[in-house]
């Protein structure tokens, strides 16, 4: 205290200042944490059957690692990220569009959970492969699952590194120490042509860091050191939101004034991606290359006939040369709310405004839906305003679609179905499912509360709604003086998107240790064996992964969004009729994967004839193709059983029936 | 995997997990029905509006009352109902020991017995 007194700094100044190294501090700590869990699981995999236990725990899980290892999986980095910035951008529409999580927890979890739980038990099953392999008694069913989850995982986990890795460099943004590292970085790599090309040395430290993190605990430490980082990470998230909540909610002035000003909102116009935008003209000409960043406020005079000042937000960096005096087309938003435009202006003095210029040749588009008088409020009702579709963000069908996607879709994803096989006993399961239904109440709906404030604390940030997460956990806690706070908030998404990296790893190496390698290669390998390659795997496919992620594919977005409703389409049926009919056969097994797989690719194929591109696919009735593959999957499922004759008839004792008591 | 299946189901009885996972199964999806029907076609006729007057907004709790009643309370009642089910309805099962390894197992011995098989075969022929 006396360093304190002696410099007439105040504590929460002190620590206001520090803010970026806060994010700092809190990731160190965060990993060093990682890495206890790790060392600690490793001892774990010294006393147990070494597969079981790697890639299954055991089968041993409790309550909290069960519920929280579900829950934190299931929540990705897009939990923080994307869909922050969709309430940010669309408004209270995005309850809606989240509804289902009220069921989800015991939909993707009570559906399949106990049934599936026991038949993995009762056959030995590691992985979702080996669950259907053993169930049919196919091997060719089970090379078809593994074939299938390598080739949609592998993908989704380059996503998830490059995610993590952007998030990451959101949070250190600003940090000295970060920025010099990646400077240095930047120079010893300069000659490496596939590390340097168009590759941010930001971004790449950022991979490197978070990479290498992942890699190791989750090689070193298997499925446990998963679970309990999981457990870490969940309890992180919940303490963000819940800290966040109250924070945003008396900041924008109460719920009932957010959601007045939000009816008063109308969409920003938008500089087309091709061409448009602002021209920008200085007093006088510029004395050095002049850079205009990304977030800049720009100001003008109104235009003739109206009383509104003009205000924009560059979207995208510009330059002007030295002894030049404008440039053409600098992309930008322009704020068209009147409430917004005076509140930015009211505090010019702490945002980032370029002084000196004047505005012309104005060249904006507007928002497809949402500015029309017809369409007021917008912000407030559905379907919610949109820039691309004309119908709006969320129609009635995609709503219905949504309700499928979250709810029963999450349950054909093998990333869950793994955990639903490592709980203990019933017991776990029925409490677990409570507890992530209270979960989840406290993560998603307080979400949509905290990012409808956000619209009245921090117009303008469309051009940027990625970071609106780290913006607002900045900006709420500076204004309580206690900026250290947002180290933790600013944890959640990295969280998030960890917990999810480190599962779809461990997800693909047991894919390929113990489904294409001891099952199909050399079942009689030793467990010295299956041990080193069980190490090897997860790591190299973790490398593997992290150095695609150095120059992800194009598209990678729209690839996610295919995988997630592909894998349900695919394993959804198979595994629901395995469980629940008697009849169904290897066939109708077969039938019903290829079926989901085979329409659901359909429709993105005819949307690649219909609508010009891959990633538009065709909506029969206006529903997505996870509807049109999820039925179909179950419809294939069904006409290929009753056409085909009936399993084994022991196969179906082994599953279905036990010895009566007594006899 | 051998033995005569027709001896044996006198034995043998439906197992009982089964029987209730699949009862609470569909119990659970018509929750999932009953959450659908109530939020969506709830949430339309109430929240999807045309020339909104800003100044006459309904709100609950400060919240819009479509999103309040079509979404916040169906969310409270979901959970409720979920606790109940879960802590009171679902039947605690045993779910037996994990036969480990027991699979593979049996592949390898199916395996060295199609051997064996050919083996002998070809000595045969």
């Amino acid at each position: 205290m006396s360093f304190l007194s002696t410099t007439n700094v105040s504590l929460p100044t002190l620590f206001a200042e520090s803010n970026p190294n806060a994010a700092l501090v809190s990731f160190l700590i965060y990993t060093a944490a990682v890495f206890v869990i790790a060392a600690l699981s490793n001892r774990l995999l010294k006393s147990k059957s070494f597969l079981s236990e790697y890639f299954l725990g055991s089968r041993g899980l409790g309550v909290w690692a069960f519920a929280l290892t579900f829950a934190a999986t299931s929540s990705s980095g897009g939990s923080f990220t994307g869909f922050p910035s969709k309430i940010y951008s669309h408004g209270w529409i995005l309850a809606l569009w989240i509804g289902s999580y009220m069921v989800v927890p015991i939909c993707t979890m009570g559906l399949i959970g106990k049934r599936l739980n026991q038949v993995a038990r009762r056959s030995g099953s590691i992985t979702v492969p080996d669950v259907v392999r053993d169930r049919f008694h196919s091997p060719v069913l089970g090379l078809m699952a593994v074939s299938l989850i390598v080739f949609f995982m592998s993908f989704n986990l380059v996503a998830q590194f490059k995610a993590g890795s952007l998030i990451l460099q959101t949070l250190l943004d600003g940090v000295s120490i970060f920025e010099s590292t990646a400077d240095g970085l930047a120079q010893a790599v300069s000659g490496i042509p596939f590390l340097s090309d168009g590759v941010s040395p930001e971004y790449l430290l950022c991979l490197l860091v978070f990479g290498i993190a992942v890699i190791i605990y989750t090689t070193y430490g298997g499925f446990h050191a998963v679970v309990w980082t999981d457990v870490m990470q969940g309890i992180v998230m919940v303490i963000g939101v819940i800290i966040m909540l109250p924070l945003a909610i008396s900041q924008a002035g109460g719920l009932e004034n957010t959601t007045k000003l939000m009816a008063k909102m109308t969409p920003p116009r938008f500089s087309a991606g091709d061409k448009g935008g602002i021209t920008l003209t200085l007093d006088k000409p510029a004395a050095e290359n002049m850079r205009v960043e990304v977030g800049t406020w720009i100001t003008d005079k109104p235009i003739a006939d109206s009383k509104v000042p003009l205000l924009f937000r560059v979207t995208a960096a510009a330059e002007i040369p030295a002894g030049e005096t404008s440039v053409d087309e600098v992309k930008v938003i322009q704020l068209t709310t009147l409430d917004d435009i005076e509140r930015i202006l009211g505090r010019r003095e702490s945002e980032n405004f370029l002084d000196g210029v004047t505005v012309s040749n104005i060249d904006l588009v507007q928002y497809a839906y949402g500015e029309e008088a017809s369409q007021q409020g917008a912000y407030i009702v559905g379907p919610g305003p949109s820039p691309s579709s004309n119908t709006g963000f969320l129609p009635l069908s995609l709503a219905i679609s949504f309700f499928f996607m979250w709810a029963i879709s999450g349950t054909g994803q093998p990333a869950n179905m793994v955990r639903l096989m490592a709980f203990r006993d019933t017991k776990t399961l029925q409490r677990s499912i409570c507890t992530v239904a209270i979960y989840y109440t406290l993560i998603y709906f307080p979400l949509v509360v905290i990012f409808c404030c956000a619209r009245v604390l921090l117009p303008g940030m469309e051009g940027e709604s990625d970071r609106i997460m780290p913006a607002m956990a900045v900006y709420l806690t500076e204004h309580i003086g206690m900026g250290w706070l947002a180290g933790l908030l600013v944890a959640a998404p990295f969280a998030a998107v960890m917990s999810t990296v480190d599962s779809f790893l461990l997800l693909i190496s047991s894919a390929w240790v113990r489904d294409v390698y001891q099952r199909n290669i050399n079942p009689e390998a030793s467990e010295k064996t299956i041990k080193l390659l069980s190490y090897l795997a997860t790591f190299v496919v973790g490398t593997v992964a992290m150095v695609v992620a150095i120059n992800p594919p194009q598209f990678l977005q729209d690839i996610i969004v295919y995988v997630g409703s592909g894998l349900a389409a695919s394993f959804l049926a198979p595994i629901i009729y395995g469980l629940y009919w008697r009849r169904v056969n290897a066939a109708g097994a077969m039938g019903a994967m290829l079926g989901g797989f085979g329409l659901h690719l359909a429709m993105y194929v005819t949307g690649y004839f219909e609508n010009g591109s891959f990633f538009k696919p065709y909506q029969m009735f206006d529903f997505d193709p996870i509807i049109v593959g999820l039925f179909g999957s179950f419809f294939c499922g069904f006409i290929v059983t009753k056409l085909t004759a009936p399993p084994p008839q022991e196969l179906v004792q082994k599953f279905f029936y036990t010895e009566k008591a007594g006899s | 995997m051998s033995t005569a299946p027709s001896n044996d189901t006198e034995s043998m009885q439906l197992d009982p997990v089964f029987l209730n996972s699949k009862r609470e199964a569909w119990i659970i999806l018509g929750l999932w029905v009953v959450a659908l029907l109530w939020a969506v076609p709830y949430c339309y006729i109430n929240g999807f509006q045309s020339g909104l007057d800003p100044e006459s907004v309904e709100t609950t709790m400060g919240i819009p009352s479509w999103v309040f009643w079509g979404i916040a309370f169906p969310w409270v009642v979901a959970d409720l109902f979920t606790i109940w089910f879960c802590l009171f309805y679902m039947k605690e099962d045993d779910l037996g020991v994990a036969h480990e390894g027991e699979d593979l197992a049996e592949e390898i011995a199916e395996m060295h017995a199609a051997e064996d098989e050919a083996t002998t075969g070809g000595n045969e022929s």
